[in-house]
């Protein structure tokens, strides 16, 4: 019965599923959603200020780094009796490619307002090539600064704003304090707002005072 | 206001014609409609680079380099308060807050009556007789708040008609001199000897000091 | 950042990258005449004596970083962003490069440490007021403020107070905006608007840190050559409408072509982003352009990515309308029609107008399909508005750069050069200012050459060549008069006389224009010539053969050499357009190929081109826009535009540059040849005219020795400077005719149609930013003139000829001599071509008040 040897490892596993003593690896997805790491990368997001004016100002810097070319943007002049965004020009066209996007997160450090961010929905599947290419009206976050559900993402976990955001590595200050500038930190962030200087980088604190770099974990 | 009257348009022809180049007799013309309206005005601009054969963008970037052309209407007296280092260590801070008070407009302003415009002003020269103040470029030295308002008064009463003119009058535009102590008006690359060396020079040989 | 100690090897990155098109930020080439030594960090240079410091090192491979500077413009100092220190002797000093002329044993330290302090500083001083605002700046990404910055600014600045606020961005005219905010003061635009253009329209305003550029109050910057500023603000202080927010720099592909909205040919890079052509820039080319363009030109991309362009062929349907077809319809068509109308009436019973708007390789295939496939010589690249061709060809010799060779004198007898070739007029405005150029009018209203004359001959329309016999002939030796000055003017230049010829005026015969130069050949025999003719490649159509009588390479059919390409010629000589379009009015033409051309719009005698088309069965035009005679024809097919094909075209000069294809067509529009080429095999299925644009080019240039540069060297054109292939055309200049001037009439007044720079063109029409510019008509009558018939400003006149009348609002304007009276072709309001008769030597007018 030798040939019985082998299953020893499946009942035990199978076993530990209902003891949850063993290590289990397997999980019931969807219906069971394994947490994501800090730093993972999903779809992206634009972000708007506390009064509902987008961030984004057209510039064009995330499609200029995109490695995959996979960003087209386009910007355009704000009506000043109806702007979309504060200055003058704002982003027109936004549309990302996500059969091209290798989620590298470029994109997010290279916007100078934070406009794009990214979350870590990553349950998207399409049936039309066009539903792959997210416009801004798809990215722009509704009014209650989560990202909007489209229908072919998958939201099974649900959505905490907190913990779906992906976290970015920041070397520089959000608060444009120079004393900080080159002191890395992680930064979650996503939806509606400027945001509060990170941690590591409180302006009353010395920068010889400020405590470490965490490795992972925003605030 | 206004472009040049026709009396101040045969003026300018002569003033004009004293130079070399057309366009060198920019700023004499300004003060020219200076004297006419009080100020300088956009149409009195625009009339200027005609006669100078200029754009009127050229004439309002010169006019607007220099403090003492008025862009904006300005009262018949232009008061400036000397606000720089001697009058201010011996009050003229203090006078030009009172110069406010009493003319009831903050410091640029003209008065409702257009009688006075008030200025503060960098140094104007006088720190030996702080605090100074000029009246259409007439000094006033060492007024305490009261001599200030004496000062005003007076100017309101029309006493000081024969020192203080009205602003704008300038007296140099006016000058008309002999032909040949007039200044050399041959363009550049056309001149010989300048009129004077030629008369030094004339001088000399004659032997005599002549002068 | 701000407190690491800086790299002194680090590569300095802002300067010109060696592969990309010179905007006119390097140097002008220069010959080395005057050598001396100088030193420069180090190492022994041999420079041109008195050349300036900036130059000479960046010709030498060292970057001397800059504002204000400008190597087509008078230095000024003004930014000391180029402060190197110079040692002459006295011990080592900043100086700023751009004042500094070199002279012998110079030391200079480009990288010192007071060096870099001195640039760290400036800039720091720069970004005092300057907003950081580069995401949002379309100068972001390719500023030289921005890559000096980085190169060698500032890490930090110290600066925390309150930056400069104005309102955001003010337009100086229709085209150019302006943001006070993040102007630097480098003074190069209100230089380049007084100094180069002479439209000292912008300026500094106020004193201090409130100085700014800006126009006087409702005087907008209406200059023809205001884009210029754009391409040479050093910051995003000056921006052009046409390319507000359209793209980011980084997003541009360049390629390098050359403008072909007129005849001069000027050097630039045409830059896309997602197949849309979005921006020209200047190219410096030495010997046409200096990197200055008109906003004509400059702006000319908008209409070719108008909605309105053609994208498909069009077929008049059983209804009279036109409408899509395929191209193989739309051909087969076309190709049936000739081959009907060679069958039933000959080949003559075809013509062609047209060709000036297409490439040297466009031109030369419908060239071939005319006169070898079709067999017609009944060809003609101008519109009634040119010269004979023997004349253009045979006359020429005389290049822009001689032409404003320092010292010399012209004699100008062309068309108003602000109007029609904007860029000439800053060549000869830089030739007369600073070069001692003597410039010679004779014409019958004061041109842009207003200020630059020497001297300005009045002449009535058919006047001329009577002045020009006076001036040589029975002048007054001396006196005071024009007359007498303009003489000995012309006597002192001796043989060594540059003369400009060309068609001031549509309502007179170009047989005037061709007594004018016959008095000057006989007067002045070694007189050279430029024929200032204002469409972009008419020289290159007509060298390719599109004028009757001529085979490619300026020969005369009946010299041309037979070789493969060109085994039959046409038997029979044919006419021009005026001749074409009469023999089409009285039914003698069956199929009227329109090439670009649009005769109801352009040729002088508008009845005759409505008759001409309307009396044609098969008009067939090739057109990238539906103009006014393409409304009319039966087939229109759809062609590529400017930035759509490869090719060549030939400027006033003769010079052979390159035109790029930078975008696909529209639609499935194609180039001139291949239509012609298609055409060709369905005509005679035998045929192959060329199976692509290189292919017709090296055939073209086989033909004649002129073109032996070309044929050697095909790649040569893509240079900024072409290949000049003036020489080598021994063509007889037409018998001059008799000219009779009509003799004086109750019709006083003698009719001038001149053209506009901005006027109802096609291709104005489609531009958003050009299309406002457009004055309506006016009629411009001497302030003498206007008096006696009551005319005050706007009265609304009404002219009659003996071919029709007009009314229109007239103006009186000293810039008109007597007894004339100017009118605008292609203006809104009113058409005076409707007063002229093809033929007549002079159109003579009577006013009255409507």
């Amino acid at each position: 019965m030798g040939y019985l040897d082998g299953f020893k490892v499946t009942l035990r596993k199978w076993a530990g599923v209902h003891t949850d003593t063993g290590r289990r690896l397997t999980m019931e997805y969807p219906e069971e959603v394994r947490p994501k790491p800090e730093r993972f990368h999903g779809r992206h997001v634009l972000n708007r200020y506390d009064d509902g004016m987008e961030k984004c100002i057209g510039c064009e810097l995330c499609a200029g780094v995109c490695p995959a070319n996979c960003i087209y943007v386009r910007g355009a002049d704000n009506d000043p009796d109806d702007p979309t965004s504060p200055g003058e020009r704002f982003g027109y066209v936004y549309e990302i490619n996500y059969l091209r996007c290798i989620h590298c997160d470029l994109c997010v450090e290279a916007c100078p307002t934070e406009a794009i961010t990214e979350s870590k929905l990553f349950e998207f599947a399409f049936t039309d090539r066009n539903d792959a290419i997210y416009t801004k009206a798809e990215l722009v976050v509704d009014d209650d600064g989560r990202p909007q559900q489209l229908p072919w993402e998958n939201w099974s976990g649900g959505f905490d704003p907190a913990a779906d955001t992906s976290g970015w590595m920041r070397a520089t200050s959000p608060s444009g304090n120079a004393e900080f500038e080159g002191l890395v930190a992680w930064a979650t962030e996503l939806g509606y707002g400027t945001r509060d200087a990170e941690l590591g980088q409180v302006a009353d604190v010395p920068a010889d005072e400020q405590p470490e770099t965490p490795d992972e974990g925003g605030h | 206001m206004a472009r040049l009257n026709a009396d101040n348009v045969a003026l300018a022809e002569r003033i004009i014609a004293r130079y070399p180049k057309p366009r060198s007799a920019l700023i004499p013309l300004c003060h020219l409609a200076q004297e006419q309206d009080g100020w300088l005005s956009e149409e009195a601009m625009a009339h200027i680079a005609e006669l100078i054969d200029c754009t009127p963008a050229q004439v309002l970037g010169t006019a607007s380099f220099y403090e003492m052309f008025k862009l904006h209407p300005v009262g018949r007296y232009c008061v400036n308060v000397c606000t720089n280092i001697s009058c201010q260590l011996l009050g003229g801070e203090e006078l030009l807050e009172h110069a406010e008070e009493t003319l009831g407009v903050r410091s640029g302003g003209t008065t409702e009556d257009g009688m006075f415009t008030l200025e503060d002003v960098e140094c104007v020269a006088a720190c030996t007789e702080a605090p100074a103040v000029q009246v259409n470029y007439r000094y006033f030295h060492r007024l305490d708040t009261e001599a200030f308002d004496e000062l005003i008064s007076a100017l309101r009463a029309g006493e000081l008609e024969d020192s203080v003119p009205p602003h704008g009058t300038l007296a140099k535009v006016r000058q008309e001199l002999d032909g040949d102590r007039v200044a050399n008006i041959t363009a550049p690359q056309d001149q010989s000897k300048p009129v004077w060396i030629e008369r030094a020079e004339a001088a000399a040989r004659s032997g005599g000091d002549d002068s | 950042m701000s407190d690491a100690p800086k790299t002194t090897d680090a590569p300095k990155t802002d300067a010109p990258k060696t592969d990309a098109p010179n905007t006119g930020e390097s140097p002008k080439p220069i010959e080395i005449t005057d050598p001396v030594e100088i030193n420069v960090d180090g190492e022994q240079l041999t420079v041109q004596n008195g050349e300036l410091l900036i130059d000479a090192c960046e010709r030498n491979g060292t970057y001397i970083p800059r504002f204000c500077y400008h190597p087509r413009m008078n230095p000024v100092g003004m930014c000391r962003m180029c402060l190197v220190e110079v040692d002459s002797g006295r011990g080592p000093a900043l100086q700023p490069s751009c004042m500094i002329p070199v002279s012998a044993d110079m030391s200079v330290d480009t990288t010192s440490d007071a060096v870099a302090k001195v640039q760290d500083g400036v800039l720091e001083f720069l970004l005092a007021n300057h907003p950081l605002d580069c995401p949002v700046c379309d100068k972001g990404g390719e500023c030289p403020l921005q890559d000096q910055t980085y190169a060698y600014g500032p890490g930090e600045s110290r600066f925390v107070e309150e930056k400069r606020h104005y309102a955001k961005p003010i337009s100086l005219s229709e085209t150019v905006y302006m943001d006070r905010e993040r102007c630097i003061l480098c003074d190069r635009c209100t230089r380049f608007a007084d100094e180069v253009a002479g439209d000292p329209l912008i300026h500094f305003i106020n004193r201090g840190s409130s100085t700014e550029v800006n126009t006087f109050p409702d005087q907008p910057f209406s200059s023809y050559f205001s884009g210029n500023t754009v391409q040479i603000c050093p910051v995003g202080a000056l921006t052009a409408k046409p390319f507000r927010f359209k793209a980011r720099p980084w997003d541009l592909t360049v390629k390098e072509s050359t403008c072909t909205r007129c005849s001069v040919g000027c050097r630039i890079t045409v830059e896309s982003s997602r197949d849309e052509v979005l921006r020209y820039q200047g190219v410096d080319s030495d010997s046409v352009n200096w990197s200055w363009l008109c906003d004509k030109g400059r702006f000319g991309f908008e209409a070719y990515n108008s909605p309105q362009r053609l994208r498909e062929p069009l077929v008049r349907d059983a209804e009279g309308e036109l409408a899509p077809v395929r191209w193989s319809e739309a051909l087969g068509l076309a190709a049936d029609q000739i081959r009907r109308a060679i069958e039933s009436r000959g080949p003559a019973s075809v013509a062609v107008i047209g060709g000036a708007r297409s490439t040297n390789e466009g031109a030369y295939a419908w060239a071939k399909l005319a006169k070898t496939v079709i067999g017609t010589d009944n060809c003609d690249a101008q519109l009634g508005d040119g010269l004979p061709a023997e004349a253009v060809l045979g006359l020429s010799g005389l290049t822009i750069d001689e032409l404003c060779a320092p010292g010399g004198t012209v004699l100008w007898l062309g068309p108003d050069p602000l109007e029609e070739l904007p860029v000439l007029q800053l060549r000869l405005r830089h030739a007369v200012i600073n070069d001692g150029v003597r410039i010679v009018e004779v014409g019958s209203r004061v041109t842009g050459l207003r200020d630059l004359v020497a001297q300005r001959i009045a002449a009535r329309p058919g006047e001329t060549p009577g002045v020009l016999r006076q001036l040589f002939e029975t002048a007054p030796a001396s006196g005071d008069t024009g007359l007498a000055t303009a003489a000995a003017l012309l006597r002192e230049a001796g043989d060594d006389l540059r003369v400009v010829v060309g068609r001031p005026n549509l309502a007179e015969s170009e047989d005037v224009v061709l007594e004018s130069i016959s008095v000057l050949r006989s007067s002045v025999p070694g007189a050279r010539f430029m024929t200032a003719l204002g469409r972009a490649n008419v020289r290159g159509a007509i060298e390719a053969g599109l004028a009757p009588g001529l085979a490619p390479g300026g020969v005369s059919l009946s010299n041309a050499a037979v070789s493969d390409a060109w085994s039959t010629v046409p038997a029979e000589t044919g006419s021009g357009s005026a001749g074409i379009l009469e023999a089409a009015a009285a039914g003698r033409i069956d199929v009227l190929v329109l090439l670009g051309a649009d005769p109801i719009s352009d040729f002088p005698d508008r009845s005759l081109a409505r008759r001409a088309l309307a009396a044609t069965p098969t008009v067939i035009s090739v057109a990238p826009l539906l103009d006014a005679s393409a409304a009319e024809a039966r087939i229109v097919l759809a062609s590529a535009a400017f930035g759509e094909v490869d090719g060549t075209t030939t400027n006033l000069e003769g010079r052979v540059t390159a035109v790029t294809q930078k975008v696909n067509p529209p639609g499935t529009a194609r180039p001139d040849w291949s239509i012609a080429s298609e055409l060709a095999v369905r005509i005679d299925p035998a045929v192959e005219l060329g199976r692509s644009a290189a292919a017709l080019a090296e055939e073209m240039w086989s033909l004649s020795d002129a073109y032996a540069e070309l044929a050697e060297r095909p790649e040569s054109p893509s240079g900024p400077e072409g290949v000049l292939c003036s020489a080598g055309h021994a063509l007889e200049l037409p018998a001059t005719p008799d000219v009779e001037l009509p003799a004086p009439d109750s019709y006083s007044l003698r009719l001038v149609i001149a053209r506009k720079l901005y006027d109802g063109g096609t291709l104005l029409a489609a531009s958003d930013s050009s299309a406002g510019l457009a004055d309506d008509a006016v009629a411009l009558l001497n302030p003498a003139d206007a008096a006696p018939l009551g005319v005050q400003n706007a009265t609304r006149v009404k002219l009659t000829s003996a071919n029709g009348n007009v009314t229109l609002p007239a103006r009186a304007d000293d810039s008109v001599q007597r007894g004339v009276v100017v009118v605008h072709h292609n203006l809104a309001g009113a058409d005076a071509r409707s007063l002229v008769a093809a033929g007549d030597t002079v159109c003579d007018v009577r006013a009255e008040v409507a």
